[in-house]
């Protein structure tokens, strides 16, 4: 009895996941995301390098390349996740830059770092934050593998594509 | 899930470095029209600061300090015993937006990463510089007023300190707030 509620409930979760409005949905939420976050720090890469440099992970030749290249980036791939053009490889950047931002502020964690995200602009270093800041970003990548893994671009430029 | 073919996966690489290479080339772009460009390396705040000290004594050469009483930091009795008995400058070293959005009454602005500019402005009010110097910034953890009030000293500045507390434990303190939108 359990047993078949249980795989019941496994159904319409996977239902509920394959559903275009679901789908479309994330598309949105994980796109706009990303469209604020970069716009958020286009305008001052100066204090994203600021945040980047707290992580003390890169050296100083490359991290005011990526505080250029990386709010482009976001919007880029926000843009075609919201207009559905090529959905399957934005979702595919979107994994790539929530792994990155992931393992980033593990480590910051793991290393007892006080730093500031610079996620959506720069701010205060705490922990908390970058506590709140990883699971924001595991949400985004949950939502971003699930649009990869389905792939429907219902509602986009492209049709339907995959 | 269904299994991703190799195919696809490659060709969300070959996406995922095409628009890598594309920000890149937007960002450096970009760069370009900006007031103040980046430089390609990068320069910690520290690094930044000791630029524009060396820049503003190259064209005023600083008279070496002789004496520093004042400690390094102030707490909060002291500080208010500072602005309520109008003792010193006090200085705001928060990004001006913040500073307009609300202050410690008769604070100044003088923005970290604005120093040049900004201290420029205020000579008038700077002119003595033996004169007691009060710096804030946002809380405990921000290192905006230790970074001015080294420049300050490294200008000549010998009674420049450091309200730790900042904004944060002024305002948790129900002290009044200025004011100038």
């Amino acid at each position: 009895m359990d047993g078949s509620r249980a795989s019941g409930g496994k159904k319409s979760m996977r239902e509920f996941l394959s559903n275009r409005w679901t789908i479309l949905v994330l598309r949105i939420v994980v796109g706009a995301t990303f469209i604020y976050a970069g716009s958020t720090k286009i305008g001052n890469p100066q204090a994203f390098a600021d945040s980047i440099a707290t992580f003390q992970l890169l050296g100083s030749q490359f991290i005011n390349l990526l505080a250029m290249a990386l709010p482009p980036f976001e919007i880029l791939v926000g843009v075609m996740l919201l207009m559905g053009w090529r959905l399957r490889s934005a979702a595919f950047c979107a994994i790539a830059l929530a792994v990155l931002f992931a393992l980033a502020l593990g480590q910051a964690i793991g290393r007892g770092l006080q730093v500031d995200c610079g996620c959506f602009g720069s701010g205060e270093p705490s922990v908390f934050k970058t506590w709140m800041s990883l699971g924001r970003d595991l949400l985004l990548l949950v939502a971003a593998v699930t649009i990869y893994a389905k792939g429907l671009g219902w509602i986009s430029i492209c049709g339907n594509e995959h | 899930m269904k299994k991703i073919p190799i195919s696809t996966l490659k060709s969300d690489v070959v996406m995922l470095w095409a628009l890598v290479t594309t920000s890149l080339c937007i960002g450096l772009l970009l760069n370009q029209f900006r007031d103040r460009p980046l430089p390609l390396a990068y320069q910690s705040k520290q690094d930044r600061m000791m630029n524009v000290v060396n820049n503003l004594a190259s064209a005023k050469p600083v008279v070496p300090s002789t004496s520093e009483a004042i400690p390094e930091y102030v707490g909060l009795d002291e500080f208010r015993a500072i602005v309520e008995g109008k003792k010193g400058v006090v200085l705001d070293a928060r990004p001006e937006i913040f500073h307009r959005l609300g202050h410690i009454p008769g604070a100044v602005s003088l923005p970290r990463e604005d120093f040049e500019h900004a201290y420029s402005q205020h000579q008038d009010l700077l002119s003595d510089k033996s004169a007691l110097v009060a710096v804030y910034c946002s809380s405990s953890s921000c290192e905006d007023s230790e970074l001015v009030r080294d420049a300050l000293r490294k200008l000549g500045y010998t009674h420049a300190t450091v309200f730790k507390g900042g904004w944060s434990e002024w305002t948790a303190a129900g002290l009044p707030e200025g004011k100038n939108l």
